[in-house]
């Protein structure tokens, strides 16, 4: 019995390696990608005119989200069960936020791409364009915007998209199976404590009877 | 553990951070100004000057007044100033991830889930 719950305790630490190594290969690329963007940034405030610096100043008080967030659980049959989710982020067309593409992530491993990104396959997509183009931060920094700000935002969105996502899914599950082999090693414990009573039991029985046997001899 | 309620309407990423963090991120479209009177911003942009009581507000106003953030991201220095608040949030929702500003890379010994990590491995 004690053997089970050890092959069990195993098997869920097993599986927690493997997040941690995706988690810590994850963070690699996280580093990166924002090392490259605060690089883009640092040469496109170089190259800027004097005094010009891309920051807080220009934002637009008005902005609106174009990449959200979905929240959902891993399986339909899953939606109140105690699962690892599933995040991704979209990109969101307009206001309400219909119409998005994007990667989900699971703590299992699995992308499940959404809409091709390619622009240009469709020219029934223009008005999405132009929506896309309104609604893109870039313009908060004037018409020509630089080509390292523009680069910036390459490597943020694909921070956003693709990493940030997958570390947070990947970061709850590792949260969940922490529970859980927390659990299974109390549960061996108990295991462990009640076979070393019952034991102790036997053991003190087996002694009396051996003394009663020689008062009788 | 989390019902579908919890987590459901929370479509937005909010960040912490210092300008360049901040700007970085929203350049990739995460920002977003609520409709007045309110106009919440789910960004704060930290400088030597922003008082650790105004991060740790924004902190909680993100992770527990806001239901429809998602997914919170800190600069791990900035989250060093509140290390004891984000040490103590426990919660599922929203997701708070660390990361690195321009100043002060990644490090793994701050990180709270390496940490946590290292208790179950009983370090």
């Amino acid at each position: 019995m004690e053997m089970d719950h050890d092959h069990h305790i195993d098997a869920l630490l097993e599986r927690y390696l493997h997040l941690l190594h995706e988690y810590t290969s994850l963070r690699e690329q996280l580093s990166a990608l924002q090392a490259g963007m605060y690089q883009d940034l640092a040469r496109a405030n170089f190259a800027a005119e004097r005094g010009m610096r891309f920051g807080a100043d220009q934002y637009d008080e008005r902005m609106r989200a174009s990449r959200r967030v979905s929240i959902t659980p891993s399986s339909a049959l899953d939606s109140d069960g105690d699962v690892p989710v599933r995040f991704a982020v979209f990109r969101a067309e307009d206001e309400d936020g219909d119409g998005g593409e994007g990667v989900e992530h699971t703590a299992t491993g699995k992308e499940a791409h959404g809409e091709t990104k390619d622009e240009t396959q469709s020219s029934g997509h223009a008005g999405h364009a132009t929506r896309r183009r309104r609604n893109d931060p870039l313009n908060w920094f004037g018409l020509l915007t630089p080509l390292p700000l523009r680069q910036a935002q390459d490597r943020s969105v694909r921070a956003v998209e693709y990493v940030i996502p997958r570390l947070a899914a990947v970061g709850g599950e590792m949260a969940r199976l922490e529970i859980e082999v927390r659990r299974a090693r109390k549960r061996r414990a108990k295991m462990g404590k009640a076979a070393a009573a019952a034991a102790a039991g036997l053991g003190s029985g087996g002694e009396e009877a051996k003394k009663k046997g020689e008062v009788v001899g | 553990m989390a019902s579908h309620a919890d987590y459901k309407d929370r479509q937005f990423l909010a960040v912490i951070g210092d300008e360049d963090s901040v700007t970085g991120l929203l350049l990739a479209g995460i920002g977003h100004v609520t409709n007045p009177p309110d106009s919440q911003k789910n960004f704060l942009v930290v400088d030597n000057k922003t008082e650790a009581s105004a991060i740790e507000a924004a902190f909680d106003s993100f992770t527990t007044q806001r239901k429809d953030i998602g997914i919170v991201l800190i600069n791990q220095h900035v989250a060093d100033k509140i290390r004891h608040r984000i040490d103590t949030y426990t919660a599922a929702f929203p997701t708070v991830l660390e990361i690195p500003s321009k100043e002060h890379p990644y490090d793994p010994e701050k990180d709270s889930v390496l940490r946590r990590v290292r208790r179950l491995f009983g370090e």
